[in-house]
């Protein structure tokens, strides 16, 4: 997967201090039942240890929250973070707004035009596209993987969520990440990308190309 | 002397029975209404094992049907069917009955009362789970052990409902089983300091149980008087008035402190053998005491972790439960620093090392290790929201805590109390082959799960797309799944064996030597 995603960074460190916290603690059981020294920790070091892992927690709770909060500011800024939740406000910032219903078993996307395809949505490579998502009967997700983006959607909500399409053209997986009852699987969909390349020194973000799919 | 009687007892020291064919000599009553509570814990912990063994088989079927794209072995219904149950029998039918019999087994003699009050309702639980297990395997649900309305009401089984029942069964048992806990925890001579951690442990996880199965029970109920329509009530279906979030946060108020009890009865269980195979007591008591606190505290309002891709949960509050989320690292580290404490303080003795039930003990900790460095990003938001929400990074997440931790711990428990209750040792060499079976086949099925994970492999299907790292994930899944119940085979067939040929024991069957014990003097004390 290419590393176009959105969250990459932050995903990165966090994979490294799990893969540490796993060979720390394995080390120390190895060390514990192998080593020929004998050891008997204080309760200062038991402490200090904790001390460590409140900082771990505190760390842990302001790059998450930190990194939520990037979605959005990255909305308008240049186009490293690719996509993002978005609250309602300002879709003149998109290139393409698509309207997603999700159903048993599979998803429908409207453009501006409301016209309908079921399951494949078309976009030009660059595009900032907006899914308003909604269901009409059970609990589904939206999850695209090239973007690293996923919403549930419950029937009594709707969700907004958006993403940059890939540069490269080719067509990436939709899928839905909750069970949803025996068609779950069949539960997939395809972000295509064709067409020019988005011009990727635009400007003025609210400006609009052609809305239509 | 009385003082250092009691500190051994508080920590599992003295040989707790003497080994006697307690199974060998039970009638037909015995095993099905006798309240004597051996006979309760063995006939817990073999139904347990038979229901490993059907949950186990079962994942067989869907490890195969997974291990190729594009070819089906099972359809849908039948995959998703088998998943429901596979995941239903390994937690209620296995997991929690197993540790918490376990329990039963020990805590009359780790406390010195030597006999299980209200044994009447732990036979009551027993009796009221093996009607949910019936239930479950007549009605065939689909809906997965989370139940999410209004799925779950709309899946087109006409038996569905035994499913909903069986909820509720579930609920009653685990809840009656919380009591006997409690009411246990509570039996033992002294005051709070004198309790042993087994104690603590089940005090704490039994009050655990009790406010937990509420909410699951409304749950069952719920689902099923939606399902009947009764009354024209709606409580979960959106399409009546109901409403699904109400679902998710009763449902989660369970089905988080679901994970935590097996969780603390199989770590009561360290803090009981480990203490009487390395013949030392254990580096701190107060440190377990906290952490078995904390971790009751912490369980119930962290729930709506598991659902954070839903709008319904954000803002401020999901905030609050992430932290929550990350602080249950504090007393889970309180734990694991005291067991490798207690191992690197003393000379481990040689019978240690050799004795299988150590093995197992040692490896759970190496699993739960695992298992919590990866729950590292299931608490925080942004990476679960958008990375790994119902990937498969979770099943690798919850295989290394359920199975790698708790589960082997059940097993290391077994094998602890075998020759306690047949009189015979089990054999070592078949011991040793189900040992390392298990500990490659589940590091390569949970490693596996991670890195399909990783490349957003979705739970719940039956067949998938050829996509990168896919294929090749799933099949190594399967292979460690297959080594896993190779090792099955070795205990089953050591258990059955062993209890007719196993070389008879008639003294202390975990003893740690003079030599051994001089060892351990001789150490440094600092």
């Amino acid at each position: 997967m290419e590393n176009a995603l959105g969250i990459w960074g932050p995903q990165a460190v966090m994979m490294a201090v799990t893969a540490s916290f796993t060979v720390l603690g394995m080390g120390m059981l190895l060390a514990a039942v192998f080593m020929k020294k004998r050891w008997k920790p204080t309760y200062t070091f038991e402490l200090g240890f904790i001390a460590v892992m409140l900082g771990l927690v505190f760390y842990a709770d302001q790059l998450s929250v930190g990194t939520y909060a990037a979605y959005q500011e990255n909305l308008n800024a240049d186009e490293k973070k690719v996509s993002g939740k978005y609250t309602g406000k300002g879709e003149a910032a998109f290139d393409r707004v698509v309207t997603v219903v999700a159903f048993q078993w599979g998803f429908a996307f409207i453009n501006e035009k409301k016209q309908m395809s079921r399951n494949a949505v078309v976009v030009k490579p660059g595009e900032k596209v907006l899914f308003k998502i909604v269901s009409n009967d059970l609990i589904h997700g939206f999850n695209i993987p090239v973007a690293q983006i996923t919403a549930e959607i419950d029937p009594d909500g709707k969700r907004e969520v958006w993403i940059k399409a890939p540069d490269k053209p080719g067509k990436y997986l939709i899928q839905c990440v909750n069970y949803c009852g025996v068609g779950h699987t069949q539960m997939k969909a395809w972000l295509v990308v064709k067409g020019d390349a988005h011009s990727a020194e635009r400007k003025n973000h609210g400006e609009k190309t052609n809305g239509g799919a | 002397m009385a003082a250092r009687e009691m500190e051994e007892l508080r920590m599992g020291n003295p040989a707790h029975w003497m080994p006697e064919n307690i199974i060998g000599n039970m009638s037909l009553k015995d095993l099905l209404v006798s309240n004597d509570y051996r006979h309760i814990a063995i006939k817990g912990i073999f139904t347990a094992i038979i229901l490993l063994a059907v949950g186990g088989f079962f994942a067989m079927i869907f490890r195969s049907e997974l291990a190729l794209p594009d070819v089906q072995f099972v359809g849908a219904k039948v995959y998703m069917t088998l998943m429901t149950m596979h995941g239903m029998i390994m937690v209620f039918g296995f997991l929690i009955p197993m540790v918490v019999s376990i329990c039963y087994y020990m805590l009359p003699r780790v406390l010195g009362t030597d006999r299980l009050y209200w044994a009447g309702a732990a036979q009551l639980s027993y009796w009221i789970l093996i009607a949910a297990a019936v239930l479950l395997v007549i009605g065939r649900p689909d809906f997965t052990w989370t139940a999410y309305a209004p799925m779950s009401i709309r899946t087109g089984n006409a038996y569905i409902w035994m499913g909903h029942v069986a909820i509720i069964l579930v609920a009653v048992s685990e809840f009656f089983a919380g009591a006997v806990l409690v009411r246990n925890a509570m039996s033992g001579k002294g005051g709070w300091s004198d309790t042993p951690l087994m104690a603590w442990a089940c005090g704490t996880v039994g009050l655990l149980f009790m406010a937990s199965t509420l909410p699951l029970a409304f749950v069952g109920y719920g689902l099923l008087a939606d399902w009947a329509g009764w009354g024209n009530t709606a409580y979960f279906d959106p399409a009546r008035g109901g409403s699904v979030q109400f679902f998710l946060y009763m449902f989660w108020t369970y089905g988080h402190p679901a994970v935590y009890l097996p969780f603390v009865p199989a770590i009561a269980i360290i803090y009981t053998i480990m203490p009487r195979i390395l013949g030392n007591p254990m580096w701190s008591y107060w440190s377990g005491v906290i952490a078995f606190v904390l971790l009751a505290l912490g369980a119930m309002p962290i729930g709506p972790h598991h659902f954070q891709p839903l709008y319904t949960v954000s803002g401020g509050y999901e905030r609050f439960v992430q932290i929550l989320t990350l602080l249950v690292f504090i007393p889970s580290v309180l734990h694991v620093f005291n067991w490798t404490a207690t191992l690197f303080m003393n000379p481990i003795p040689d019978s240690a090392r050799r004795s299988i039930p150590f093995k197992f003990m040692v490896m759970s900790i190496a699993f739960i290790v695992y298992g919590g460095a990866t729950a590292f990003l299931n608490a925080q938001i942004a990476p679960d929201s958008d990375f790994i929400h119902n990937t498969y990074w979770i099943p690798a997440h919850f295989h290394a805590m359920f199975f790698g931790f708790a589960g082997q711990m059940a097993i290391a428990g077994f094998y602890y109390l075998y020759p306690y209750f047949t009189g015979r040792m089990f054999h070592q060499g078949m011991a040793n082959a189900h040992f390392w079976l298990w500990q490659i086949g589940l590091f390569i099925k949970i490693t596996a799960m991670g890195v399909a994970g990783y490349l957003y492999f979705p739970r719940w299907v039956y067949d998938y797309l050829d996509l990168p790292g896919w294929p090749e994930a799933q099949l190594f899944i399967t292979i460690g799944g297959f080594l896993v119940g190779l090792g099955f085979l070795f205990f089953a067939v050591n258990l059955a064996w062993s209890a007719r040929y196993g070389n008879a024991v008639d003294d202390d069957p975990w003893p740690v030597t003079d030599d051994e014990k001089a060892a351990v003097a001789a150490a440094p004390a600092e």
